[in-house]
């Protein structure tokens, strides 16, 4: 704090310069960094440094002692196990389908109850804050909720299921039913927030386009492929990006809903590399697993980037 | 006169009230089985058929969890941890975002990227390190361990989002400031702050309900210092889930945050519109 305030004397004192857009722009320029000092020497001190350091870790071998990690010298080895690994495979395949079957279904139904919303008259602002509070609950609170409605003896999943004639099967005893009903779970939490960003591009879709299709005989369905859709893409292709970056992180979710199991059924990455470190302790493949997850976040951040590129880029002042 | 009827008929029954009863029902079904299943008794909990309404009504989870859980020290700690983190990354955010949004720096775009990228890196990436280091320093089961993580990671949202409210107020106001002498800390101060203050909302509420609901962090690094999510995790042992008792810290846990969700939802709107669809 005190070399802000030591920079922002420094500038008034200064002032005259005023009136001069050369120095004077410098000068803001100087400012500006004084002012982002903090917040990017924070960041980097406490994201950059240990993504760095991961990074090395993983290229090392590690020993683990009683007072911490000691890294001994560089190997490929803890890539070339990791990739070999069959539980990694597993678990690599685990998340894309997830991320993939999720996200897809998110964007189907936060499209339709955008939709909903944006033709309610009465009532917008409740079924907003209705659609926030899932938005905002504890993962764990939603996982627990989740496990005691899933229970095989008690859970109000299998009474429901029983009454409509499906017997009471053990939905996180199995493999495949297990991944769903986590789906599930993850589809009631997200989607909210999903139609809340495709109600909000809605709701900036100019409305003469809009009256022009109803004057040229445009019906409803064809209205929303030929109109909606593609003015909305840029919208549904964000809810998209921000929605499979933050599921290829999944953790909290499988972690108290099913341990990553039956078996390694539902090990995510995020699971298989927090198993590794902090369980088993072999922090150099965990450092492995974390990297490449990393690295394929960071792949698919650029790739959408590269997407979004224009749009970005107009904005820029 | 049939034909009036089923006018009226139509109007409160169509596609839009239909679709909108399922959505309300997919939403608010979970919620209600979280909120009367806290106030079943311990034993209706594993009830074959479960109890679709609480009978008798009992506030017994919610002693157990306070008395024999020790819940509120649980919620004392996010509270402490969520706040200041909240707190420190409105003041970083702010005066980040001001300069990035409004003054000329050279590579401002390309740190707008960089943090836009830092804001998606899975935590995993960052967890054995962070943990190596906050050891060393003697910093696990400190409130410090989970703040200054939480600012960090939360820090390149609300710069984002802060940015793009500054963009929008109009370069008049801060020009007029100049003239008139104020020096840069007051023009931020008296004249973009007060404008900016919905942003500053916005980013204040995704802040706080990101670090809120934060887990993995906290379960590594501070399992002897719980916050709420840790701390409803682990209630219980291997062999018996406490539900009730998890229910009913649960509901006690949503409150804060579904209140402050609800009373600021026009700024968390806001935010998602030109935070998200706009940036």
């Amino acid at each position: 704090m005190t070399t802000i305030s030591g920079t922002a004397e420094q500038v008034q004192a200064t002032a005259p310069l005023v009136g001069r857009p050369d120095v004077n722009r410098k000068r803001m320029a100087r400012l500006g960094w004084a002012f982002s000092a903090p917040a990017l020497i924070v960041v980097a001190a406490v994201t950059i440094f240990p993504i760095v350091y991961s990074v090395i870790m993983s290229l090392s071998n590690v020993t683990v002692t009683g007072s911490g990690i000691n890294l001994n010298g560089f190997t490929w080895s803890n890539y070339s196990l990791v990739l070999k690994n069959a539980t990694w495979h597993y678990a690599l395949g685990f998340t894309i389908i997830y991320t993939f079957i999720t996200v897809i279904v998110e964007l189907i139904i936060g499209t339709m109850i955008a939709l909903v919303l944006q033709r309610l008259t009465a009532g917008r602002g409740w079924m907003m804050a209705l659609l926030l509070l899932p938005w905002s609950m504890i993962t764990v609170i939603n996982a627990e909720l989740w496990l005691y409605i899933y229970n095989g003896v008690y859970g109000v999943a299998d009474a429901i299921l029983g009454a409509v004639g499906l017997g009471t099967p053990n939905i996180l005893g199995h493999s495949t039913s297990a991944i769903i009903a986590l789906m599930i779970a993850d589809i009631w939490k997200t989607t909210p927030f999903v139609a809340i960003i495709v109600l909000a591009g809605l709701v900036m879709l100019p409305g003469d386009i809009y009256e022009a299709a109803e004057v040229d005989g445009s019906s409803g369905w064809s209205t929303f492929w030929r109109i909606t859709v593609p003015l909305l893409r840029p919208t549904l292709a964000l809810a998209v990006i921000f929605r499979v970056l933050q599921a290829f992180g999944l953790f909290d979710l499988p972690f108290v809903m099913t341990n990553g199991g039956p078996g390694t059924a539902t090990t995510s990455l995020a699971i298989l590399g927090y198993k590794a470190m902090f369980q088993n302790l072999d922090f150099g493949p965990g450092a492995a697993v974390a990297t490449t997850t990393t690295a394929l976040v960071l792949l698919g951040c650029l790739v959408s980037l590269r997407f979004f590129r224009v749009q970005v880029g107009k904005e820029g002042s | 006169m049939g034909n009036r009827k089923r006018k009226g008929w139509h109007r409160y029954i169509n596609g839009l009230t239909i679709s909108t009863f399922f959505v309300v029902l997919f939403i608010a079904a979970p919620l209600y089985w979280l909120i009367i299943s806290s106030f079943k008794t311990p034993a209706a909990m594993g009830d074959s058929p479960p109890q679709y309404w609480p009978n008798p009504w009992s506030t017994q989870n919610y002693r157990q969890a306070f008395v024999q859980y020790d819940f509120g020290s649980y919620f004392y700690h996010s509270l402490i941890v969520t706040l200041v983190a909240t707190a420190l990354v409105l003041v970083l955010g702010t005066m980040a975002g001001y300069a990035l949004g409004r003054l000329p720096m050279r590579g401002k775009f390309t740190l707008m990227v960089t943090l836009l990228m830092i804001s998606v890196f899975p935590e995993i990436a960052v967890i054995a390190p962070l943990y190596t280091l906050l050891k060393d320093l003697n910093w696990l089961n400190t409130y410090q361990a989970l703040i200054i993580p939480y600012t960090a990671f939360y820090l390149p949202f609300a710069v984002w989002i802060l940015r793009n409210y500054m963009l929008g107020i109009p370069k008049e106001m801060e020009e007029t400031a100049r003239i008139d002498g104020a020096g840069p800390i007051r023009t931020v101060w008296s004249i973009i702050l007060p404008m900016a203050l919905p942003g500053v909302f916005t980013a204040g509420i995704f802040t706080f309900t990101a670090a809120w609901t934060e887990f993995l962090m906290a379960l590594t690094f501070n399992i002897n210092l719980k916050t709420i999510p840790v701390g409803i995790a682990t209630f219980g042992t291997a062999l018996e889930v406490p539900f009730g008792t998890i229910f009913a810290a649960s509901v006690v846990a949503v409150f804060p945050i579904g209140i402050l969700v609800f009373i600021f939802r026009k700024f968390v709107i806001s935010g998602l519109t030109s935070g998200a669809v706009k940036g």
